[in-house]
């Protein structure tokens, strides 16, 4: 086991912001680590805290959440609804016990190319700090076995 | 005692239930639930502190709904989850019928305004246990509560005993049963077990009536109720919103202000 | 098992150059259910897309990823190439290889395996697609429009010219608004009934407007394309038909002090009225409330005179219910009162009066035939004080916005006062002066430099009596905080523009959103400025934020554009990302319970009520149904659902979970 640890990083972005903005990222050719894989959900509002609760079942190391600024939200208030619903989930899981480190919540606009590369390198940085998820790996094992 | 026979014989009698649900003793003193049908079987109706069982919960299931109007004997926390139930549709207003007792006064509340008035008087905080143990967990390392939570979940069974008493959990059809996907496997399993309380507990925040019955119910001692407690203290703490205490839907997680305040979306 | 076909595309180096394409359509092969996979240069070209559609029709494929750009960019192409083939548009998905892969990332294997990575993903996501159709909601080609101001009507004359029928309800006697009630109007100082009333005019007149005065909303249904709208119509006591305008019984009527709402209460008018004389439609009203008939039960001067026997006392409101497509909101503001002021009086000085007032003093048609009288005795004030932002952008009068229209009435105020009193003095405090509109700033600079009138920037702290004079106190921050102090005879308040009362009433009966203050809110503040939240119901003028008149006008004409644009249709098409409430035999009938936690989480009221009913007409079960009409697909209510009832079309529980479970 000597294989250099690469996280994975898992990111569930809207459609119409920060989908938008790491597009933007491609047209203006920003560099950034390969590791994270994007979801496409037309709103931070869809994303139903199942959703990452399955992506740490499949051994995510890294979870990102983002969508439109308040006030931007191409439904406007998918994303109000959104942040109070990760303001509980957060509180949450850390009182499980959940490394909550693990999930950065972030609003990127389709204005913010570079922000896009810039959050994707910090969080691919800090979870490659973190070591992989051992914790939750070992019961998704011991899960499916 | 004799007061609260009294009015539920009278209610009977003169038709204004169809039964009275409260509080028997069963087997080894044990308290369980009686609905009594005829002032006869009133008799045998009990009401002491080791009646703690929230009686709310057999109000939205089918049989008691076919009963026609039922009176229950209410705990504060029973009347909470009247509420909630107002609020969330499970049961119409003209439906409840309370004998909330009091010192040995027994009140009749029949509508959800006269529960709210009635509990605006009460401050029925979380069990001073409860509450400690919450805290002493929030002073542990996340490492080691994650240990606890492992240890303690590793004990269940999966029964769902916790959500069949909770008075909120009447999903005719559970996400847990979901299979087209199956978000959470069947099995009781480490991963399975901890993706079912954090389910619970998510579906909760916001809805608890903090009866606690949940941990009561666990055959195995899980202190499941800690968990919804905590997600219910967490939405009241940050948006002001409280499960049952209102009969008009205020569901903190499906309403917003544009300036609610976090501090980790970067 | 799905037939998926995988068509990577290299677009030329873009992708190409990073990603080892046929390695990538190499390893997709394997993919379970993919039963061809190719790579190509440009997939988007013409050779791209018939290669692809060949390949549909060879290998029967029924479902298609094609790993190229963005979706955000050709999604619409291939999906409507794959449907040219045969195959269901929403069938298509794309992996976006470019965007989020090619020109992000250094080539390498890790950049080669994250490509196959997105494909597999999107692979598994097509498997659980289902082929999906547009939908068609009918629209019923009449308009409604509440409120007959400048916005109102520029909005139903617009909608009328363009061919539809338009409803304008308009709640008091007479539609004009407060427009109507304006002397002469910025920048241009024309006179504003001149330009007005012809218009109103043209309004009553055409064929394709009906006019619903003394009306008001009371009850809306349904959705875009679709409303049932019940409108109150107050009873005029008077059958309008046989109602000629003559005038007789207004001039008969005895009760004649009653405080005149159309100037301010500056003058009176009788109990029987029009509330002026260029009122459209030119028929009187009584005014119950002050009527002698219905306080003493005797009188009834009116009925007698009337030639034509109109008057009809027993006339009762009526309800009138409409098929509606399309509603425009231009229900205008309120000025807030002098009462308000308790630092200048509360009100109680006559000779301190708002903008609307003066507007009254200075018209022609106003109380005193336009020349100016201070209201307390009738004298020509020699000085007149002028204060703007009184109320506006002030948070302990509840006001922190601009009120818009102020600093450039203020201005027209001073010049008017100064055009009708040569030798009279006008000052104006101010915060600053925001004159940004075309010709504007000159306007005010012409008041201050041709018509001499003196700009004191500061507030007024203080107004009291003393001799007959109304001493104004106040610091002129320009010259370094100095304490001024002028005697006037008359104070005009430039008082803030508010929403109307009840307008949040009636944004609830119309289901659409409203700001903090009571203003109706846009759907986007940049790129949806006419349109609600709610499907089919937009706003035009100063009901959605203080506005002049060019504003509103414009707004209104944007509004009429869009419902004439709404209109251009027999039917509309909406995308099928919508979000449905899942049904099943019973005696479940559905896994929703009737809980409706979702209904406020959805921003566009989308969410309304379904009965099931068992054959009698008894209701078994009410659960949540979605209007598609109104849907628009942002999933928030499908993650608030707990027993996962909702479920969003194009990006369902099923599609999701399928993608993580790749990864
Ligand atoms: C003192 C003063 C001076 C002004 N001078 C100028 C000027 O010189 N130049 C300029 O460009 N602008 C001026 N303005 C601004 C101008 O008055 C507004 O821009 C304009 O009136 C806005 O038109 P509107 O149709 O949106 O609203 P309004 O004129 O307020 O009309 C709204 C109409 O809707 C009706 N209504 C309200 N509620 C309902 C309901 N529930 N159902 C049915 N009907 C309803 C009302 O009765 C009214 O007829 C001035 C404003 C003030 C206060
Ligand atoms: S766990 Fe959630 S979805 Fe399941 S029954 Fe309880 S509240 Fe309903
Ligand atoms: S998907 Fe969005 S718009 Fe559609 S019903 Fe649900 S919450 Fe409303």
């Amino acid at each position: 086991m000597t294989e250099k640890f690469e996280p994975k990083i898992t990111a569930f972005v809207c459609n119409w912001c920060t989908y938008a903005g790491a597009d933007l990222t491609g047209t203006s050719r920003i560099k950034y680590q390969s590791n994270v894989r994007v979801l496409r959900v037309p709103c931070t509002g869809r994303i139903d805290f199942m959703l990452l609760m399955k992506a740490f079942q499949k051994g995510t190391d890294g979870v990102i959440v983002s969508g439109c600024h308040p006030n931007d939200c191409h439904y406007t208030s998918g994303n109000y609804h959104a942040r109070r619903r990760w303001m509980v989930y957060k509180d949450l899981m850390d009182f499980m016990g959940v490394d909550t480190n693990r999930v950065t919540f972030s609003w990127v606009s389709a204005a913010e190319g570079a922000r896009w590369a810039q959050l994707v390198n910090e969080v691919t940085d800090n979870i490659r700090n973190l070591g992989p998820y051992a914790e939750y790996k070992e019961l998704a094992v011991a899960g499916i076995e | 005692m004799e007061a609260l026979k009294q009015k539920a014989k009278e209610l009977l009698q003169n038709g204004d239930v169809k039964a009275v649900l409260g509080y028997a003793v069963g087997t080894a003193g044990v308290r369980r639930p009686h609905f009594a049908r005829n002032p006869k079987q009133v008799d045998a109706l009990v009401l002491d502190e080791k009646c703690t069982q929230n009686l709310a919960t057999y109000l939205t299931k089918h049989e008691v709904k076919h009963l026609g109007k039922v009176a229950v004997v209410a705990l504060p926390a029973t009347q909470r989850a009247l509420l909630q139930l107002v609020a969330e549709r499970q049961l119409r207003d003209d439906a409840i019928c309370l004998l909330a007792v009091d010192g040995g006064e027994v009140k009749t509340l029949s509508s959800g305004a006269e529960v709210e008035q009635h509990l605006a008087l009460k401050t029925d905080a979380m069990p001073a246990a409860d509450k400690a143990m919450i805290e002493k967990l929030m002073a542990m390392t996340r490492e080691q509560r994650w240990a606890y939570w492992q240890q303690e979940l590793s004990r269940c069974v999966k029964c769902y005993a916790c959500r069949n008493s909770c008075p909120m959990c009447y999903c005719e059809h559970c996400t847990m049963d979901c299979n087209r996907p199956q978000w959470v496997p069947v099995a009781s399993h480490a991963l399975g077990n901890l993706e079912y309380h954090m389910v619970r507990a998510m579906h909760l925040a916001g809805r608890c009536v903090e009866c606690g019955e949940c941990g009561r119910a666990c055959p195995v001692g899980i202190p499941v109720h800690l968990l919804t407690f905590f997600a219910e203290e967490s939405t009241a703490k940050q948006f002001g919103q409280r499960a049952g205490h209102t009969a008009k839907l205020d569901y903190a997680l499906s309403t917003f202000k544009p300036d609610d305040k976090e501090t980790f979306i970067r | 098992m799905s037939r998926i076909g995988v068509f990577t595309c290299h677009c030329g180096e873009n992708i190409g150059a990073t990603v080892d394409c046929a390695k990538v359509s190499e390893m997709c092969q394997h993919i379970p259910g993919v039963v061809h996979s190719v790579d190509y240069k440009y997939m988007c070209s013409d050779p791209g897309q018939r290669m692809m559609q060949e390949a549909i029709k060879e290998h029967s494929l029924d479902g298609v990823v094609v790993a190229a750009c963005s979706p955000r960019m050709h999604e619409p192409t291939f999906r409507r190439a794959v449907s040219n083939a045969g195959v269901n548009p929403y069938m298509c998905e794309m992996a976006n290889l470019r965007e989020h892969c090619s020109w992000v990332h250094e080539k390498s294997e890790a950049t080669t395996q994250k490509a196959a990575d997105l494909i597999r993903v999107l692979v598994e996501k097509v498997k659980h697609n289902t082929p999906l159709f547009p939908i068609k909601v009918p629209v019923t080609k009449t308009a409604m429009v509440v409120g007959g101001g400048v916005a109102g009507i520029q909005v139903a004359l617009d909608i009328a010219n363009g061919g539809h029928k338009v409803i304008l309800v308009e709640k008091s006697p007479s539609i004009g608004g407060h427009m109507s009630q304006l002397s002469e109007t910025f920048p241009t100082l024309d006179c504003s009934q001149c330009i007005l009333t012809p218009r109103m005019v043209e309004a009553a007149q055409h064929p394709n407007i009906t006019l619903m005065t003394y009306s008001e909303v009371e009850k809306v249904d349904g959705f875009i394309g679709n409303f049932k709208v019940t409108v109150r119509k107050k009873a005029r006591k008077l059958d309008e038909k046989l109602c000629t305008g003559c005038g007789l019984c207004i001039q008969k009527c005895p009760n004649k002090k009653i405080s005149d709402e159309f100037n301010e209460g500056l003058g009176t008018r009788t109990a029987i009225y029009v509330p002026f004389p260029q009122a459209v439609p030119n028929k009187p009203v009584i005014d119950t409330l002050n009527c002698t008939f219905y306080k003493t039960g005797k009188c009834k001067v009116c009925e007698k005179v009337c030639p034509t026997n109109a008057i009809r006392f027993e006339q009762e409101d009526e309800l009138v219910t409409l098929d509606i497509g399309a509603i425009v909101l231009a229900t205008g503001f309120k000025l807030m009162k002098t009462e308000a002021f308790p630092e200048y009086g509360y009100g109680k000085h006559k000779d301190i009066i708002d903008g609307m007032q003066f507007e009254r003093l200075a018209s022609a048609s106003g109380p005193t035939a336009g020349v100016m009288k201070r209201p307390s005795d009738g004298k020509e004030p020699e000085t007149v004080v002028f204060i703007a932002c009184s109320g506006s952008r002030d948070r302990s009068k509840g006001v922190p916005y601009c009120s818009k229209v102020c600093c450039m009435y203020t201005a027209k105020h001073a010049m008017l006062y100064k055009h009708k009193v040569h030798s009279g003095k006008a000052y104006v405090f101010y915060m600053d002066i925001r004159a940004s509109g075309k010709d504007y700033d000159e306007f005010v600079r012409r008041a201050i430099e041709e018509d001499d009138v003196k700009y004191i920037r500061g507030r007024v702290s203080k107004i009291y009596e003393e001799d007959g004079k109304l001493i104004v106190k106040g610091a002129d921050t320009l010259m370094g905080g100095e304490q001024v102090e002028i005697k006037a005879d008359m104070v005009v308040l430039a008082t803030a523009v508010q929403s109307n009362d009840r307008s949040e009433e009636l944004a609830q009966t119309l289901h659409v959103s409203y700001d903090t203050y009571g203003f109706f809110a846009e759907a986007h503040p940049k790129l949806r400025p006419v349109e609600t939240n709610t499907g089919g119901i937009f706003l035009a003028g100063a009901c959605q934020a203080p506005r002049d008149i060019p504003e509103s006008v414009a707004q209104a004409s944007a509004a009429a554009a869009k419902v004439l644009g709404l209109f251009s249709q027999d039917q509309l098409t909406r995308e099928p990302i919508v979000a449905v409430v899942n049904r099943q035999a019973g005696p479940t009938f559905s896994y929703c319970v009737g809980c409706f936690l979702c209904q406020t989480a959805c921003p566009y009221q989308a969410i309304e009520q379904e009965h099931i009913t068992a054959r009698n007409g008894d209701v078994i079960k009410t659960i949540a149904r979605i209007n598609p009409g109104l849907c628009q697909g942002c999933g928030t209510c499908v993650a608030t659902c707990r027993t996962k009832a909702i479920d969003l079309q194009g990006f369902s529980n099923e599609q999701l979970y399928a993608e993580i479970m790749t990864l």
